[in-house]
């Protein structure tokens, strides 16, 4: 384990550093190198000094955080399902955040409660997979999965009602909305102080989150409280989930792709795979937000594209190579 | 005697120029609010302009301060003078590196198609933001003034309102006491949307002595169900779409022939560039939409 978390810090930790440093050089405007690091230097011109520490440097970080969030989010519900297929979008949790979202917007409410409708929904989407799935008997992973898709699929028949029903003039802002963005995220420290928190918090539940992933009857024979764990994951999933997509927007795919090819390079071990999921997962979003704002500057794209367009054939690629 | 008063003036407007250095800040500064309420102030006429929709493009050339637009959004392609300026995204999500690189004295926002976080986030970065939404003819009109005056184009502004005004006028008294004329204007095909009463093509509509059969609905872009627009039976039809051609689904209108407007060939087309954008061009909209339903009338059998 010590053999392969040195490496995984090794790689990631320059590699986030390095995919900051992307985003904050490029944009629509060219900025030199050596214009940049006067910037860094605090002599840099007042355009460069307000274009890269006041627009790309709180958007950069924006992004990461909420990446991190994903990638953490993805890993821990792997976890708990044991199912490689788990991920906050495909159980429900942004589809209810999205609804929660647009439905601020149709009420004409500001950023900041379009965000907190969007918290809400996650939670409530969270509540109500959860419960459901729970039902009479045990939760087994199967019908919670299954629960999560339905669900799901039903926030997405809400989402098109919502759209039909919506004033036109809304609907350039709804739908940027539903492919995430990171443009309007304003404030991205929260974000990193929930990230922070729960990377401290999952590193020392490594160990149970281990013998949890091989199946709750080895794990109870263990000596773990199989019940108790799994309703901290999948409260501590659906928080940071909730305020990742508060921050950017329903963003599909980094939490599904980011644990899978990290598993790939340092094995199944939690306590290596949930911080580098972390930072895979906000590697991932702040190279892909940097691709959204410069592929075809000055019209920028939402980010969900671009991570949707990577996520898609990297997944199918690794689940052909895993027959 | 005109010599001497010439020489008169010709002094005064010496001491003007002497005493107007002292006085530069406070006679400079203009001043004006916007559509939101809010007061915009600037130290000097702005010479630095940026655009974030294309009608605000054409509004900004109408009054004579095209020549200080320094950025434009995608598709403002009237006067084609405006074709020439830099880009800075589309409308609905705005290239923010490129606005603030262009360092604007004033940026001229689009309150239903911009996003409100993007033009917050312009004010934090110390822009001067100017918020418009006009909604009526009277608003093009003050639109139009108030834009020119923070240009520092006041008399050619003048002069373009005062056009703009009288040319409404006038088809306001030739047109708005004929007989009724019971009309469907259709915005879009798929899906089949139409305006109601609350909207500026009404004010066209209601000007001309048009009746819009959906002026009722409560959305101001309702989503129609064909069979409602059968049953109203209007007695013309008008097609928007997109662009300067009149769309096919207008003339499709004609496979129900026991429709009123089928019959009688009342199946109309006005450049949606015309009618669908607050900007002065609406009069010429207006005006085409005024004959038509006078072609309308001059085609009633009783």
């Amino acid at each position: 384990m010590t053999r392969s978390f040195l490496l995984a810090t090794a790689v990631l930790l320059p590699a986030s550093l390095l995919a900051i440093l992307i985003a904050l050089a490029f944009g629509s405007v060219a900025i030199a190198p050596a214009d940049l690091l006067a910037v860094v230097a605090g002599d840099g011109s007042r355009l460069h000094d307000t274009l890269v520490l006041e627009l790309r440097l709180p958007r950069a970080l924006a992004a990461f955080a909420a990446g991190g969030l994903l990638g953490l989010a993805g890993a821990l519900m792997q976890v708990l399902l044991r199912n490689p297929l788990a991920d906050p979008y495909v159980l429900g949790l942004s589809g209810g955040a999205s609804v929660g979202a647009l439905l601020a917007m149709l009420a004409g409410l500001s950023m900041f409660s379009v965000s907190l409708a969007a918290f809400a929904g996650a939670l409530l989407s969270t509540v109500i997979v959860f419960g459901l799935a729970h039902g009479t008997g045990s939760w087994t992973p199967t019908r919670l999965l299954l629960t999560g898709v339905v669900v799901a699929a039903g926030w997405g028949a809400m989402i098109s009602f919502l759209l039909a029903v919506s004033p036109t003039a809304e609907l350039p802002g709804m739908l940027y909305w539903l492919m995430g963005d990171v443009s309007h995220a304003r404030n991205p420290y929260p974000a990193w102080i929930v990230l922070v928190l729960v990377v401290l918090l999952a590193l020392p539940l490594g160990r149970t989150l281990n013998v949890l992933a091989r199946g709750p009857m080895q794990a109870a024979a263990l000596g773990v409280a199989v019940r108790p764990v799994e309703w901290s994951i999948y409260i501590a999933a659906a928080l940071i989930t909730a305020t990742a997509v508060m921050q950017v927007g329903a963003v599909g795919f980094v939490g599904l792709i980011v644990p899978h090819m990290l598993r790939l390079i340092f094995g199944n071990d939690q306590r290596v795979i949930l911080p580098a999921s972390a930072l895979g997962g906000g590697i991932l979003l702040t190279l892909a937000d940097t691709l959204a704002r410069t592929m075809i500057a000055p019209e920028q794209l939402p980010v969900g594209v671009i991570t949707a367009m990577l996520g898609v054939p990297v997944f199918l690629f690794l689940l052909y190579r895993s027959r | 005697m005109l010599y001497r008063s010439r020489l008169v003036l010709a002094l005064l407007a010496t001491c003007a120029l002497l005493v107007s250095p002292a006085s530069h800040a406070d006679t400079d500064a203009v001043s004006v609010t916007d559509d939101t309420d809010r007061q915009v102030r600037l130290e000097a006429p702005a010479t630095r302009i940026v655009s974030l929709a294309p009608h605000i493009t054409e509004v900004l050339f109408a009054v004579g301060a095209g020549d200080k637009l320094v950025g434009v959004t995608q598709h403002s392609d009237f006067p084609p003078e405006a074709e020439r300026i830099p880009r800075i995204g589309g409308y609905s999500r705005i290239d923010l590196e490129r606005v603030v690189q262009l360092d604007p004295d004033l940026v001229v926002a689009w309150r239903s198609g911009n996003s409100a976080s993007q033009i917050e986030r312009m004010r934090e970065l110390g822009l001067n933001v100017y918020v418009s939404e006009p909604r009526s003819f009277e608003g093009v009109a003050s639109s139009m003034r108030r834009m020119a005056r923070l240009a520092g184009t006041e008399d050619q502004g003048q002069v373009a309102v005062q056009a703009f005004l009288d040319e409404i006028e006038t088809l306001r008294l030739d047109y708005e006491d004929r007989a009724p004329v019971r009309l469907f204007y259709q915005v879009w095909e798929q899906p089949l949307m139409t305006v109601n009463d609350e909207h500026l093509i009404s004010e066209a509509i209601r000007l001309c002595g048009g009746v819009n059969v959906f002026g009722h609905l409560d959305r101001l872009v309702p989503r129609m169900d064909r069979e409602a627009v059968i049953e109203a039976d209007p007695e013309v039809i008008i097609g928007g779409g997109m662009g300067e051609d009149r769309p096919d689904w207008v003339l499709a209108w004609e496979q129900w022939e026991d429709m009123t407007a089928v019959q009688r060939d009342n199946l109309y087309f006005i450049p949606p560039s015309l009618l669908q954008r607050h900007t002065p061009r609406i009069a010429e909209g207006t005006r085409l939409m005024c004959e038509e339903l006078e072609r309308a009338r001059s085609r009633r059998t009783d």
